[in-house]
């Protein structure tokens, strides 16, 4: 064993960082320091209201912190735009129209997300269990609900959350209470059905870059996992090709990552949305994602001018992200 | 105000043996005597009176050392008004603490600046002073030049904790990777530890900034400590970090919390 001690030791996260730096600085320009130091700094989280515990104290008690629903804050700026809507009786999705010339985006009010303002840095202290042992809310990125509303589940419709574990947005998808099945898929389960399901999350492993930068545990950067990483865009272009499979023609599908690479990334949409039609024979959509950025605009830093999909950029005023997330719709 | 006269070509007013002699009580007279207006008296008397108890007989002979000194009478005003302790401090003291400033090398211009600038420093005792000195030149190796120069420009560092002079001579020197003739030149010591961790933490975590190698070496050019340290906040964050100020105020504000659970950590680590 005397050989492997004498392996050079270098810390995995800043292996990640060269070549993010490597990387990056080409890719973003002169946005990537401004990204570099929100990496290496305390990130933001959202709380995620958990509908089904009572916590109506506990919401407004963040209330009254200075926290604000990014969700309900949404639907604001949309109505803003709009005649008032016929708000009757109360729905689990709201159709929103941001401009004319846009297509509308449904939200569901259901889903409540709280942050604190942009540069504030306070922290959410840890949910504790209500009377029946349930959390009142769960903390999260608040940027990783955005996939979950591109995904614009409709009421009564059969979701498949193609890799769920640990399970956060699966939770965003069950405060709509809209869906009627939720089928959770992670590695050790099989095939799926195929041409089954309205609506189709594909949010697959990817090098986690604030993560990586960061902690050296369960580090993708370390030598002993390079394999694995050099393996991660053929592993989520089979993924999403899966997700596309099992989407119903009509249906949609949103590929979702939390890192900034475009290779893990557009790359991996472009050359899936290729495969689909030369090997598949199924024709896809890419949609347009600015009607729902434009809508939360005020919480998160998009990248500007991305050709295919969305990305939030970390930004120390906002410090979410990065998710980057591409609208597909089946067509056939 | 007859026998207020001051020599016009200094702005110092001539004094006779008698008008100071030590120990002299400090009447508004002998204030008029010495060249200040009557506001100006009344004020250093006010002073002195605020101070019963302590020996305030000491004040004509402190006020004449000044004046050898070459402040004139508005600039000794400035001086008490600054640091009223001042006041106390007795004649001979006040000259041996002169002389050994001298001895640093801090000579005439820079001693007088000094002085009117940084009044505590006559407060300090001999022993203190020198023992800050003998820090620079023996834990930081500093030239003696160097030392000279610290002081001039930042004072302030007699007043302060070794242990922290220390650290951030040892952050400058490690982190930052600078040599003595640089810190020096960019006024280290006059800007806070915080200060000047936020800054370089910020550089380096913007990729802008990397600590050089046992050669000295680094992938990057480095901006030089005298370009962001020495600079205003605006310049700082335009021309070296190109950020806005809004980033880094909440940088500092995550920097703060950060330090902060550090020091947490170690107490725990160390209280264990
Ligand atoms: C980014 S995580 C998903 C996070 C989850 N959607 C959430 O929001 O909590 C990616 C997941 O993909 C899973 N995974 C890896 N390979 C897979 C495969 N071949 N099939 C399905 N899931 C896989 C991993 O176990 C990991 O839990």
């Amino acid at each position: 064993t005397k050989w492997a001690g004498s392996l050079p030791k270098y810390p995995a996260t800043n292996l990640a960082l060269q070549n993010f730096d490597a990387t990056y600085k080409l890719q973003l320009g002169e946005q990537w320091p401004s990204v570099r130091v929100s990496l290496l700094c305390e990130q933001k989280y959202g709380a995620l209201s958990n509908n089904f515990s009572d916590n109506e104290g506990v919401i407004a008690h963040l209330q009254s912190q200075g926290c604000r629903d990014i969700v309900s804050c949404a639907l604001d700026v949309g109505t803003r735009g709009m005649a008032a809507s016929s708000h009757d009786k109360p729905t689990s999705i709201e159709s929103i129209t941001v401009s004319p010339d846009m297509p509308t985006v449904s939200l569901s009010p259901n889903i409540k997300c709280l942050v604190f303002p942009r540069r504030d840095v306070s922290r959410f202290k840890p949910s504790r269990p209500d009377a029946h042992g349930l959390l009142g809310y769960y903390l999260m990125d608040a940027a990783s609900i955005l996939p979950v509303l591109a995904l614009d589940v409709q009421e009564g419709q059969s979701v498949l959350d193609l890799c769920a574990a640990p399970g956060g947005k699966a939770l965003v998808l069950l405060q709509t209470q809209a869906i009627r099945f939720l089928h959770l898929n992670d590695i050790s389960w099989g095939e799926t059905e195929r041409d089954t399901f309205d609506r189709v999350l594909v949010d697959v492993p990817c090098t986690t870059d604030r993560h990586s930068v960061k902690e050296e545990e369960n580090n993708i950067f370390s030598r002993v996992r390079t394999k694995e990483k050099q393996k991660l865009p053929q592993l989520q272009l089979e993924l999403l090709l899966a997700g596309i499979k099992a989407v119903r023609p009509g249906g949609l599908v949103v590929y979702s990552t939390c890192s900034l690479s475009q290779l893990q990334n557009e790359y991996v949409t472009e050359r899936a949305v290729h495969l689909a039609r030369e090997e598949l024979g199924i024709s896809l959509q890419v949609a347009d994602l600015r009607p729902l950025t434009q809508l939360f605009q005020d919480t998160f830093n998009f990248a500007p001018d991305p050709y295919l999909g969305q990305l939030v950029l970390p930004h120390l005023t906002a410090n979410f992200g990065p998710i980057y997330m591409c609208k597909l719709q089946r067509l056939n | 105000r007859l026998y207020c006269s001051t020599d016009r070509r200094t702005n110092q007013p001539s004094l006779s043996p008698k008008q100071l002699q030590p120990g002299r009580d400090l009447s508004l007279q002998a204030l008029l005597d010495m060249g200040f207006t009557d506001a100006q008296a009344d004020q250093i008397l006010e002073q002195a009176n605020r101070s019963r108890g302590s020996k305030i007989e000491n004040a004509a002979s402190m006020l004449m050392t000044l004046f050898v000194l070459g402040l004139n009478t508005s600039s000794v005003v400035k001086v008490l008004q600054k640091c009223p302790e001042v006041m106390y401090v007795n004649g001979t003291h006040l000259q041996q603490r002169i002389d050994n400033l001298r001895r640093l090398g801090l000579l005439e211009g820079s001693l007088q600046r000094v002085v009117s600038h940084y009044p505590p420093i006559l407060t300090l005792p001999l022993k203190r002073v020198n023992m800050v000195a003998r820090f620079f030149r023996e834990k930081c190796a500093f030239t003696v030049q160097q030392v000279t120069e610290i002081l001039r420009d930042s004072p302030a560092v007699l007043q302060t904790d070794l242990g922290q002079l220390e650290y951030k001579f040892q952050y400058a020197y490690f982190r930052i990777g600078v040599r003595q003739p640089e810190m020096v030149k960019s006024k280290l010591f006059r800007v806070t530890l915080d200060e000047v961790r936020c800054r370089h933490s910020f550089l380096e975590r913007r990729g802008l900034y990397q600590t050089p190698d046992k050669k000295g070496q680094t992938c990057i050019i480095n901006p030089k400590l005298n370009d962001f340290l020495n600079v205003p906040e605006e310049t700082f964050l335009n021309d070296i970090a190109k950020a806005t100020q809004e980033e880094f105020e909440v940088f500092q504000k995550l920097m703060a919390k950060e330090w902060q659970e550090e020091d947490d950590e170690q107490e725990r680590d160390t209280g264990a």
